[in-house]
């Protein structure tokens, strides 16, 4: 009927190590450069450039490269949610990012007299924290796409390779042999 | 890739003018069982199973990397994972007037896993109606064993002779004592970690090695014990020393995959916009969103496992079974009747449409064997009317889907382990679960509001995603800071209670609403009651009070008692009891009016405890498949 093993128990260390392997397809990048592949099976764009530049900016204001780990532009987070959007097939849900990214602009003319990605860096996060102020109880337009910004950045940030390896150094996922980590409970 | 290279065993061919020995309908725990004792005890055996036989690792994907997935994990556009809000301010049939192309039960989280997709049902094809209830359904061979939650705990005689012990409903008709034997058998058969406890209310089972517990677990471990309390290792249905016997499956590699998925959070708490843009915008007003949700599996994936150290039917038990060259597995295969001979009134097959095809069959069978989970048993008996049953099969007492119960859950705490804020990251998901702590509620205390008692499953460590990221304010270099160092900090632990069964709570057939195949469906008038929401307050409180005591600073809390239904332990709709007149069935699980009938999964619970069903289930079919190779050997069923 087949030619495996008799029991999976006598599965060579080679075995193993090629599941771990397959597993992790992805070396663990050390700083610096890190080559993005674009996102397999995503059509098209939804957001113009113009917004998606906005949008980029944005997430990397909310998940900034640090001395730890690159940001949310590296992790290419735009490009994800941009994907997600693209592919959508929810009006509705496509209309209120194309809003919440006019609503940015608009409060930053409000409060800088100018649109977002013309503000100054300081202008910048003037703007996001006058949106992030009602983060507990949204209630103007701004307030509201916070929280969908926010939330689509997270998920995208930190279901990158970025997100995982770089910056929660996830140490799971793996084949572990013997005994695994922890306390017995005695 | 995968460790198991054993492929399933070949297939016989659907004979359906032979008379098996027993037709067995339902693939899960339970059906699963029942094919293992009675193909081994050499009795010719016909399964039907309504799904797919599933290429599951292909499904489960269980190593996939949320970045190698082009959603990251979730589904596709034009799917939908129903969720809390929409099961809370709607009503059955939750798909009705859906825009979207498939709609499924809220197992998967976030925009719905891309996981399940094959193994869950489509919410579209199979509707149901009445009261709101989150019916979780998976066919496919296997069922729900394919992602079910692990966590197998055994019954004890405060559940068995509950009555006994505080006056409410009915005793079981076994004791412990009865079923001890059989949880044994299971537990050497299937494989079973924990770490034995010595406690009269959660007998300890045949265990193979335990997981670890992480720093934040062995600190409320020891600061319980002080307390005279109790919290143990998850008692995962998994085997970690292997299976000697089972080439089907391996032992468990410590991947945590079983408890992994890309992120978001499967009651929708967090965020949870595509779920108001489906139904009328009016929907859309009354969506509430639910704070401090960081208790819940936020970062879990629908569960499985593609090494099989985690059991299912059909590595643990079918395929085995089909090496006997005693069973025959007929998947696509949807039973609508069991049919009754008009002489003797005795069952003598099932009738079934081909789920694809939709053509009418037949199969025949000298004992049937309904194990196609507690609703769709009842369901089945109900839908079998006759002359001689006009109120349904079996159901002379009128106790078929009644008393009807479950596990209440939702309540639950969210504790920073401030040590821990900080420190480097470790591997702490590479096991099949957290920690149980188990009942401590009316076993010699009696609580004013509620009788009865629940348990916590709980977590603590570091996992793929950061739940807590959207409970972290704000954004920016301090924001991203925050969610490194506290990743790993929490723990948190969320209760499964009693429900008490009720005549009152039941399902029947709907007069109107039928499935895609034509067949009626169920209609729910089931609530929770006082002694649940009385029960769920002191889930809160009591969750909060542990933590406390173990110095753990309590960062949120669940009040709300999610939607009926959303434990997955449906149970009690075809009880055992030694009185035909107030139970459908006897000790051995066989109908009381029809001597070659027999229930064998959840509905023949009598109550249901707080522990999971999923061993329990297992070793009440062992025991009664045994009794009826017995009987079936000595010609008297």
């Amino acid at each position: 009927m087949t030619d495996a093993p008799k029991h999976p128990e006598s599965l060579s260390r080679r075995d193993m190590i090629a599941a771990t392997a397959a597993a992790l397809v992805t070396p663990l990048l050390q700083g610096g450069a890190v080559s993005m592949q674009p996102v397999a099976g995503v059509p098209g764009k939804f957001l113009t450039a113009a917004e998606y530049a906005l949008l980029d900016e944005l997430t990397e204001l909310i998940i900034p490269a640090d001395d730890h780990s690159p940001g949310a532009r590296v992790a290419a987070v735009a490009a994800y949610i941009d994907g997600r959007l693209a592919e959508s097939l929810e009006p509705d849900w496509q209309a209120r990012w194309r809003s919440g990214l006019q609503a940015v602009d608009g409060l930053s003319r409000e409060l800088n007299a100018k649109p977002f990605l013309e503000a100054t860096p300081d202008q910048r996060v003037a703007v996001l924290t006058r949106m992030a102020a009602g983060e507990a109880d949204p209630k103007t337009a701004p307030e509201r796409f916070f929280g969908e910004l926010k939330g689509w950045t997270a998920r995208g940030y930190y279901t990158s390779k970025i997100g995982i390896h770089l910056d929660q150094e996830y140490k799971g996922n793996v084949y572990q042999r013997g005994e695994f980590a922890g306390y017995d409970a005695k | 890739m995968t460790l198991v290279k054993v492929a399933p065993p070949i297939e016989q061919d659907v004979d359906l003018t032979q008379t098996y020995d027993a037709v067995i309908v339902g693939s899960g725990a339970a059906g699963g069982m029942a094919a293992h004792v009675l193909t081994s005890r050499g009795m010719k055996v016909l399964m039907l199973e309504a799904g797919k036989k599933l290429d599951i690792n292909q499904e489960l994907r269980s190593m996939q990397w949320p970045y190698d997935h082009p959603r990251r994990g979730d589904a596709p556009p034009g799917s939908h994972h129903l969720s809390f809000n929409e099961y809370t301010i709607r009503k059955p049939p939750y798909a009705k007037g859906a825009a979207f192309k498939h709609v499924y039960s809220y197992v998967g989280g976030w925009g719905g896993s891309d996981y399940v997709k094959n193994i869950l049902v489509d919410e579209k094809e199979h509707p149901y109606t009445g009261s709101n209830y989150a019916w979780v359904r998976a066919r496919c061979l296997g069922g729900k064993t394919n992602i079910w939650g692990r966590l197998a705990l055994r019954l004890s005689d405060y559940d068995f002779k509950a009555k006994t012990h505080d006056g409410y409903g009915e005793d079981w008709p076994i004791a412990y004592a009865d079923l001890e034997p059989y949880y044994d058998k299971v537990d050497l058969y299937l494989g079973i970690s924990g770490v034995k406890e010595n406690l009269p209310h959660l007998p300890d089972s045949q265990f193979q090695r335990p997981s670890k517990l992480n720093w934040g677990e062995v600190k409320l471990r020891e600061s319980l014990k002080k307390a005279g309390q109790v919290l143990t290792p998850y008692r995962a249905g998994v085997t970690t020393d292997g299976l000697k016997h089972n080439k089907y499956r391996s032992k468990c590699y410590g991947r945590g995959a079983c408890d992994r998925r890309p992120g978001g959070c499967d009651i929708h708490a967090v965020f949870d916009s595509p779920t108001g843009l489906i139904y009328p915008a009016v929907d859309t007003g009354h969506l509430t969103v639910r704070p401090n949700s960081t208790a819940h599996a936020c970062d879990r994936r629908p569960g499985g496992c593609d090494i099989h150290a985690v059991f299912d039917s059909p590595t643990g038990l079918i395929y085995p079974a089909m090496d006997t060259g005693h069973l025959t597995v007929r998947p696509n295969s949807t039973a609508h009747e069991v049919l009754v001979d008009k002489n003797t009134g005795r069952a003598r097959g099932v009738a079934f449409l081909d789920s694809v095809t939709r053509k009418s069959y037949e199969a025949k069978g000298k004992v049937v064997i309904l194990a196609a989970s507690t609703l769709e048993s009842a369901r089945l008996l109900l839908l079998s009317r006759s002359p001689q049953h006009p109120n349904g099969l079996g159901n002379s007492s009128g106790h078929v889907g009644h008393n009807f119960c479950e596990h209440v859950m939702g309540p639950g705490v969210t504790g920073l382990i401030k040590e821990l804020v900080g420190k480097p990251h470790t591997l702490d998901d590479g096991r099949p679960g957290g920690f149980y702590i188990p009942r401590f509620r009316n076993l010699k205390d009696r609580q004013p509001g509620f009788i009865r008692g629940y348990g916590y499953e709980g977590n603590s460590g570091h996992s793929m995603f950061p739940a807590h990221v959207m409970d972290t304010p704000g954004f920016g270099g301090q924001f991203k800071r925050s969610v490194r160092d506290h990743a790993g900090a929490f723990v948190s632990m969320g209760a499964f209670g009693e429900v008490l069964p009720r005549y009152e709570s039941y399902v029947d057939l709907d007069p109107e609403t039928k499935d895609a195949w034509g067949i009626p469906v169920l209609r729910f008038h089931y609530h929770f009651s006082d002694n649940e929401r009385k029960m769920a307050e002191d889930m809160v409180a009591t969750g909060r009070e542990m933590l406390e005591a173990a110095g753990i600073e309590v960062v949120g809390t669940d009040e709300k008692v999610l939607t009926e239904g959303w434990s997955i332990h449906e149970l009690g709709t075809a009880r055992m009891g030694n009185d035909p007149k107030t139970s459908v069935l006897n000790q051995f699980q066989q109908s009381h009016d029809v001597r070659n009938l027999f229930v064998v999964d959840g509905s023949s619970h009598v109550s249901a405890s707080c522990q999971n069903p999923t061993w329990t289930i297992m070793a009440l079919a062992w025991r009664s498949c045994d009794h009826l190779a017995d009987e079936f050997r000595k010609g008297n069923v």
